[in-house]
C-alpha cells in the first residue's frame, strides 16, 4: 500500500527526518512511535504531501507520489488527521465534514460515507449546525476522523488521536479506530500513547531522531526493547 | 441646521459614500483573510475601472450596459494579471514580500494611468439617465446615488451566498482559516487564491465607475484614497470579517459625512484627516473592531 525509501525531510535547513524507509501492507494497523521531536508527524507530512522530501521517494500502491502535492493526494485515496486536529473552527459541523469529500462528485458514495460517519459518531449529526470551535475536545478529534473519512480513503493517517483527551475519550475512539481498520481502511498511527497504540497494531516502527530505530510486531519490539525507559524517559 | 431633514440627507449620503468603502473593503478582506496581505494595490483598480468606462462609454459610444460588462471583465482581468504576475511568485514567502509586491503594484498602476490619461483631471461621463435630482421634502438625491446604493446591495447579498452556499465559498472560508488544513483536505488552494483576487478585482471595477459618477471627476490617483479608505473600513468591521468589512465601509461613510456636515463651514477639507483620526481611534478603543475575532491558531 505505502513504501517510503530513504527519504530526508528538512524543516528550511533544518533536517527533521532522515534516511527513513518504511511500508505498510494493505489493510494494516501500523503504527509509529517516539519520544516528541523524533519525526513522527514530519514523516506523515511527506507521505500526506504537505512536505516534499530532500531526497528518497514515496511509492503509494505502486506509483512514485513523492513530487504530487497535498491536494492531488487526497484524491488518491490518502487522508491525513492532523496533530491537534486542525479542523476549521469558523465552520460548521456539516461544512468541515463536507470539505472531507471536497474532490468527490459521486453524489450516492459521499452520502453513504456521511450515514457511515454518522453512525461512528452520532454526535456529529445532532451537532451539525453547530460552529465547529464550540465542540469539546473529544468532540472534535472525531469530527477530524470524520472529515479525514469524508474523502473516502483508502489509507488513513491519524496523528496522535488521543492527544489532550480524557483517557474514557481516548478508549473510545481507539474502538471506533478499529472499526474504520475493520472496514478495509489501512491505517498509519502515530502516537505517544505508546501502549494503546500498540494494542491494536500489527506492525510497530519506533523512531528515534529522525530514524527508525526498531520495528517490527509489536509485542516483540517490546520485548526486545526496553521501550519506556529508553525512548519515553519513564 | 441640525433639522431633521438635513439629518436624513447626511445619513442618505453617508449610505452612498459607504455603500462603495464596503465594495472595495470586501474584495480587501478576503484577500486578507486568505493570503494574509494588505493589498494596497486594491485601490487602483477602481481608477482603471473608472477610466475603462470613460473608454468604453465616452470614447467607443458602447451603451451603458455593455459598458458595465466590460469594466467588471476588465477588473476580473486584472485580478487575474495581479495573481499570476505578482503573487504566485510571492506566495509563500515572507509576508513582507507580498506587502511590499503589494505597494509596488499600486505606484506601478497609478503611473502607467498617469502617463497614459495625463495627470490631468477628466470629467466623469455619467450617462443621463443616471445623472438626473429629484427633490423629496426631506430629501434631494441622484439616480446614480439609488444605483450605488442598489447594486453593492446585490453585489453584497450575492457575495455572501456565495461565501455561505457553495462549494468554493466554504473553501475560500477554510482557505483563510488555515491554508495547511485545506490544502489538507484536498482545496487547491492557488486556484481559490485566483478566484478570490478575480471577484475582488471585479466588483472593485464596477465600484471604479459608481466612484466617478459619484464625485463627477475622475484622475490618475484615484485609487490612493479609496485603497486607504476601504483598509479604514476594514479595521473598523474587524480585520478578515466579511460582514464586518460591509458594515465598517457604511459606518465610514456616516461617519464622514457626519463630520463634514457638522463641523463649521471651511473645515470640510479635513475630511480625509477625519478617516485616518477614526482609524487611530480605533486602533486604541478595540483593534479588534466591531466583528473582529481573534486570531485562532
Amino acid at each position: 500500500m505505502l513504501k517510503v525509501e530513504g527519504i530526508d525531510v528538512h524543516y528550511g535547513i533544518i533536517p527533521a527526518v532522515r534516511e527513513l524507509s518504511l511500508s505498510v501492507e494493505k489493510g494494516q494497523i501500523a503504527t509509529l512511535v517516539g519520544a516528541n521531536g523524533a519525526g513522527k508527524s514530519t514523516t506523515l507530512k511527506a507521505v500526506m504531501g504537505a512536505l516534499i522530501p530532500k531526497r528518497g521517494t514515496v511509492l503509494y500502491k505502486g506509483e512514485d507520489v513523492t513530487g504530487v502535492p497535498a491536494d492531488k493526494r487526497v484524491g488518491m485515496g490518502i487522508a491525513l488527521v492532523p496533530e491537534g486536529r486542525q479542523i476549521f473552527s469558523r465552520l460548521t459541523v456539516r461544512e468541515n465534514l463536507n470539505l472531507g469529500a471536497y474532490h468527490r462528485n459521486d453524489k450516492k458514495g459521499i452520502i453513504n460515507d456521511q450515514e457511515w460517519i454518522y453512525g461512528l459518531f452520532p454526535v456529529l449529526k445532532e451537532r451539525g449546525s453547530q460552529l465547529a470551535g464550540t465542540l469539546s475536545g473529544g468532540e472534535q478529534q472525531m469530527l477530524a476522523l470524520g472529515r479525514g473519512l469524508m474523502s473516502h480513503p483508502q489509507l488513513l493517517m491519524l496523528d496522535e488521536p488521543s492527544l489532550g483527551l480524557a483517557p474514557i475519550v481516548v478508549v473510545d475512539i481507539y474502538k471506533v479506530i478499529e472499526e474504520i481498520n475493520r472496514s478495509g481502511i489501512t491505517i498509519l498511527l502515530v502516537e505517544q500513547n505508546i501502549n494503546m497504540a500498540m494494542k491494536i497494531s500489527s506492525y510497530a516502527y519506533i523512531m528515534e531522531t529522525g530514524k527508525i530505530r526498531t520495528e517490527g510486531k509489536p509485542d516483540e519490539v517490546m520485548k526486545r526493547e526496553n521501550i519506556m525507559k529508553v525512548y519515553l524517559g519513564e | 441646521m441640525f433639522t431633521p431633514e438635513y439629518l436624513i440627507q447626511q445619513t442618505f449620503n453617508g449610505i452612498v459614500f459607504g455603500a462603495m468603502y464596503a465594495l472595495l473593503a470586501l474584495g480587501m478582506t478576503v484577500i486578507y483573510g486568505i493570503l494574509r496581505l494588505i493589498h494596497f494595490a486594491h485601490g487602483a483598480l477602481i481608477t482603471v475601472g473608472a477610466f475603462g468606462f470613460y473608454l468604453f462609454f465616452a470614447v467607443l459610444g458602447l451603451p451603458f450596459p455593455a459598458a458595465i460588462v466590460l469594466i467588471i471583465g476588465l477588473g476580473a482581468l486584472m485580478g487575474v494579471i495581479l495573481d499570476v504576475v505578482a503573487y504566485k511568485k510571492a506566495v509563500g514567502g515572507p509576508e513582507v514580500s507580498m506587502l511590499i509586491t503589494s505597494l509596488g503594484f499600486y505606484i506601478l498602476i497609478e503611473n502607467l494611468m498617469k502617463l497614459i490619461v495625463s495627470p490631468q483631471p477628466y470629467a466623469f461621463p455619467t450617462p443621463e439617465l443616471l445623472d438626473r435630482i429629484y427633490s423629496m421634502p426631506a430629501l434631494t438625491f441622484r439616480t446614480i446615488d439609488i444605483f450605488i446604493i442598489a447594486t453593492s446591495i446585490a453585489i453584497m447579498v450575492f457575495f455572501t451566498l456565495f461565501v455561505k452556499r457553495t462549494k468554493m465559498g466554504v473553501a475560500m472560508r477554510a482557505t483563510a482559516e488555515s491554508g495547511e488544513a485545506a490544502r489538507m483536505v484536498g482545496i487547491n488552494i492557488g486556484r481559490v487564491i485566483s478566484i478570490s483576487f478575480i471577484i475582488a478585482s471585479a466588483i472593485a471595477g464596477i465600484t471604479g465607475f459608481m466612484w466617478g459618477a459619484k464625485y463627477g471627476q475622475i484622475s490618475y490617483n484615484m485609487g490612493f484614497m479609496a485603497g486607504v479608505k476601504a483598509f479604514v473600513a476594514i479595521v473598523i468591521g474587524g480585520v478578515g470579517s466579511i460582514p464586518g468589512a460591509m458594515l465598517g465601509g457604511f459606518i465610514l461613510g456616516i461617519l464622514e459625512m457626519f463630520s463634514v456636515a457638522f463641523l463649521p463651514p471651511g473645515y470640510a477639507a479635513y475630511r480625509d484627516g477625519i478617516v485616518f483620526f477614526i482609524l487611530i481611534l480605533i486602533l486604541i478603543v478595540k483593534p479588534s473592531g466591531i466583528l473582529g475575532q481573534k486570531e485562532v491558531e
